[in-house]
């Protein structure tokens, strides 16, 4: 048995390190943990609450904005504030734009490299002017002897894509993603002012006043990035995950034990009352629910037929029994409501400082399959006819789908918003000063999953301040009766044929898209006691 | 669009036109050095080494960085600069990352971008990477740099998590405060490019000015450059006129206040120095103040500590006479 630590696992956001342990070239157990905290939570205590949505959208700079939307949906909740629909549409539009680069961004840049053998350009011959001058530059860098950043890298293997003018032509998108991601954030900037760590998200809405010509831009932008999601995206992700990936996805590559979590997002009504919560809005374009695994991981022949329950927001509890806090004595999990940031570098049994999120005491996987499976995308129930099981592919796919659908949809937002312009000035905001007391929480889908903020407010300063992220529900540790985590559940039986070439380690955790400054509250000091045999 | 287009990168020597122009503008300097910049960029034979670290960092610099349109960033990481290490670009991960670092870190010369701020307490446990405290990586990494760049709030005074459990500082700066924690790595120029997050513009420049001319740009007292921080945004808002008649916002919902001064929402204005007034954001997208959104100050070394609450008119300067 031998153990395999990869540490720093890079193209995420944040520190994050992978221990595993291999027996006959099969991972049969795994540990993650995040190495970097400051504390955050504890920074807002004491805090007038309207600093919360600007402290925690700098939480992460990657998926800034979801957090400035949860944290406003609490502080809503919390003050007893309705959202103005101009509001709301603005706040729809952030996240939406935001969402999509996020996710091509995450094939291309942050991924696309564990599945393509990049040097496979030296070998393109073909005569596209474009695809030439990306063999041109990548065989210069070459010959210069620089090929930073692609090079170290793992070597590919038979899952790799190889051949030339595939690789050339996706190293060719992964370059036009990187500029469209620009134009993405300069759009949202408009309603922001800012991109990242959007500002202008206020309790109450949105503070922009966008006049209409910078609407018709905001317009004209929404376009681009949707030409390049319906004619580059999709397809690439499609031709990728039906072609040389299908034999890993029919495998259940990377799936997790199968139970799903999904919050509802995109309200498209005005009212907040419908039985699917979402606050300053109803009929969110993505409903929530709860998917509980009904046979052994990554078998799941249909997924047309599954039952899909409500979210009881009562059910989330957070355990910290292998984390390094402490919880009052006779505890073993709180819900965030009542959560504790106290930690406890001497704990026994403890070995990560993310805290371990259970809904109904399961571990659920949260993200974008979660809400596929949630929403029962067409596209995945298709996938599945055709062999594709949970996990890694699964994944990707999702993301491609989440991105059309909310980039077609999304036009008639802009339309609605220039309508309301034309009639006159735009009111984003509904503003309400602090109250004494009170409590929220704010629930939101991100990219990476099921987001919630909980904020008790007293003496108008915030008392208690919790959030409970996508990458902890995802990379938590064991809880107190020894499940694993899906990253952990997700690696178990990953084939590593070589010791010295984790690739599928790799694969598997970058398919979670994770993002561990928002998932660690405070640090693993982690004196790493345990044999360690390097990968060299 | 037309998915041909797609295909047509642009990865040509117009990209160091475009750069060097860009410098000069933002330095103020004259175009006539352009040529001079261009020249400078093409005899970096091999291309300059940078190594970028991230502490408590959230990535949103990096995030920031990518933004860069004219020229893309793409160009700049494939024809500008030769990223040696940088953990949410790199290809490499583990053993190979690590490797990578101790190459270049051993090769000397190159510019040390960080990211992030560096907690101290504990002995640097609140930050590891591949099992070291950050602190240890970044002594290690400033000892051969020839030159180190501080961008963002955090990397530059402490930022946000300055007010949390875990004595978070900047490389040179604790707030407003000189510490000495890394004077063992010799003397070298710092250049401090605080926002949060960084603003995109003011790296490239920095960097191609030090490319250019092998020094840094005049600094003020905190290393910022006068460039882009020498000014004070109150003195140059585009909403100056309604401060001055006293039309302020005191409620964000009332559409006959849009446009109004935001000083009595917080607006931190007369003591913020940078020129997002003039620079704006996201390749002149936007910025706060035309977003309706109170400056913070977040280019100030008292930024977030003495700076929250964030939207209370509770600071030392008042209003107008009227």
């Amino acid at each position: 048995m031998t153990r395999i630590v990869v540490d720093p696992l890079t193209r995420i956001e944040g520190h994050l390190r992978i221990e595993v342990e291999v027996e006959n070239g099969v991972v049969t157990d795994a540990w993650s943990a995040g190495t970097m905290a400051r504390g955050w939570e504890n920074i807002l205590v004491g805090r007038d609450p309207w600093d919360a949505p600007y402290v925690t959208s700098r939480v992460c700079g990657v998926c800034e904005g979801v957090h400035t939307i949860a944290s406003n949906q609490a502080i809503e909740d919390a003050f007893g504030i309705e959202l103005t629909e101009a509001g709301r549409l603005m706040r729809n539009l952030f996240s939406a734009g935001y969402y999509v680069h996020d996710h091509f961004i995450h094939f291309y840049v942050l991924s696309a490299l564990d599945f393509l053998d990049i040097m496979a350009i030296a070998s393109y011959e073909g005569s596209d002017p474009g695809l030439l001058a990306i063999k041109s530059k990548i065989v210069g860098l070459v010959v210069a002897g620089d090929t930073s950043p692609f090079t170290p890298r793992y070597t590919p293997d038979e899952f790799s894509v190889s051949d030339p003018e595939t690789v050339t032509t996706l190293v060719s998108h992964y370059l036009k993603a990187v500029e469209l991601k620009a134009k993405s954030q300069k759009m949202l900037s408009y309603l922001t002012g800012i991109q990242p760590h959007p500002n202008a998200l206020m309790p109450g809405g949105c503070t922009a006043t966008p006049s209409v010509e910078i609407l018709m831009d905001l317009k004209k932008l929404w376009q681009e990035q949707a030409d390049f999601v319906n004619n580059v995206y999709v397809p690439d992700v499609m031709a990728v995950g039906y072609g040389p990936l299908l034999p890993l996805a029919a495998a259940g590559f990377g799936a997790t034990d199968g139970n799903y979590l999904a919050f509802p997002m995109l309200p498209q009504g005005s009212s907040a009352a419908a039985g699917d919560i979402s606050f300053g809005g109803s009929n969110p374009m993505f409903r929530g629910g709860v998917i509980k695994a009904s046979g052994p991981r990554g078998t799941l022949t249909d997924i047309s037929g599954l039952t899909i329950e409500d979210v009881d927001y009562s059910q989330i509890t957070e355990s910290v029994t292998h984390s390094w806090y402490d919880y009052p004595a006779g505890t073993d999990a709180l819900h965030p409501s009542e959560g504790v940031t106290a930690f406890n570098l001497k704990k026994e049994g403890a070995y990560s400082f993310l805290k371990a999120p259970r809904y109904d005491s399961m571990t659920m996987e949260v993200g974008p399959l979660a809400r596929g499976m949630v929403n029962k995308f067409p596209a995945l129930v298709d996938f599945f006819n055709a062999g594709g099981r949970e996990g890694v592919v699964a994944r990707h796919l999702c993301r491609a789908v989440i991105s059309k659908q909310i980039i077609n949809d999304g036009l008639a937002w802009i339309d609605r918003l220039i309508e309301l312009r034309l009639k006159g000035p735009l009111v984003g905001m509904n503003e309400k000063a602090v109250p004494k007391t009170g409590k929220g929480m704010g629930v939101w889908d991100a990219p990476r999953g099921a987001l919630g903020h909980w904020i008790e407010v007293d003496n108008h300063r915030i008392k208690n301040y919790q959030l409970v992220v996508p990458s902890t529900w995802n990379a938590g540790p064991r809880d107190e009766n020894g499940v694993k985590g899906p990253y952990e559940q997700a690696l178990i039986g990953a084939p590593v044929p070589d010791l010295d070439n984790p690739i599928n380690v790799v694969r598997i955790i970058r398919s979670f898209d994770p993002c561990i400054a928002c998932a660690v509250h405070l640090i693993d000091p982690h004196t790493n006691d345990v044999k360690v045999v390097k990968v060299s | 669009m037309d998915i041909a287009s797609l295909r047509k990168p642009e990865l040509t020597r117009r990209d160091f036109m475009k750069v060097a122009g860009m410098t000069a503008a933002y330095f103020g300097i004259s175009q006539a050095l352009t040529p001079q910049i261009v020249q400078a960029l093409e005899n970096n034979a091999g291309k300059a080494a940078v190594i970028w670290l991230e502490g408590q960092s959230c990535t949103g610099c990096t995030e920031s960085f990518l933004n860069n349109l004219e020229p893309s960033a793409t160009s700049i990481l494939l024809d500008t600069i030769s990223l040696r290490y940088h953990e949410t670009a790199m290809a490499a991960s583990g053993h190979q990352a690590e490797a990578a670092l101790q190459a270049t870190i051993a090769e000397g010369g190159y510019v040390l971008v960080i990211e992030g701020s560096i907690p101290l307490a504990e002995d640097g446990a609140f930050c590891t990477v591949a099992g070291k405290p950050f602190t240890e990586i970044v002594r290690e990494t400033a000892k051969n740099a020839a030159a180190i760049i501080c961008v963002g709030a955090c990397a530059t005074y402490g930022g946000i998590p300055r007010s949390g459990p875990t004595d978070a500082v900047g490389y040179l700066f604790r707030g407003k405060e000189l510490h000495h924690y890394f004077d063992d790595v010799g003397a070298k120029p710092v250049i401090n490019l605080p926002t949060c997050p960084l603003h995109n513009e003011r790296l490239t420049a920095t960097i191609v000015h030090y490319l250019t001319f092998g020094t840094v740009p005049e600094l003020d007292q905190y290393n910022r450059p006068y460039a882009f921080y020498g000014k004070i945004q109150h003195d140059n808002c585009t909403r100056r006129g309604n401060y001055d008649t006293g039309r302020f916002v005191t409620d964000f919902g009332n559409p006959d206040q849009h446009g109004f001064c935001l000083i009595l929402k917080g607006c931190k204005g007369p003591v913020a120095k940078q020129d997002c007034w003039d620079r704006k954001w996201n390749n002149r997208g936007n910025y706060c103040i035309d977003a309706g959104h109170p400056c913070v100050a977040c280019s100030n070394p008292e930024f977030y500590e003495d700076t929250s609450p964030l939207y209370a008119h509770n600071y030392d300067f008042g209003l107008p006479p009227l």
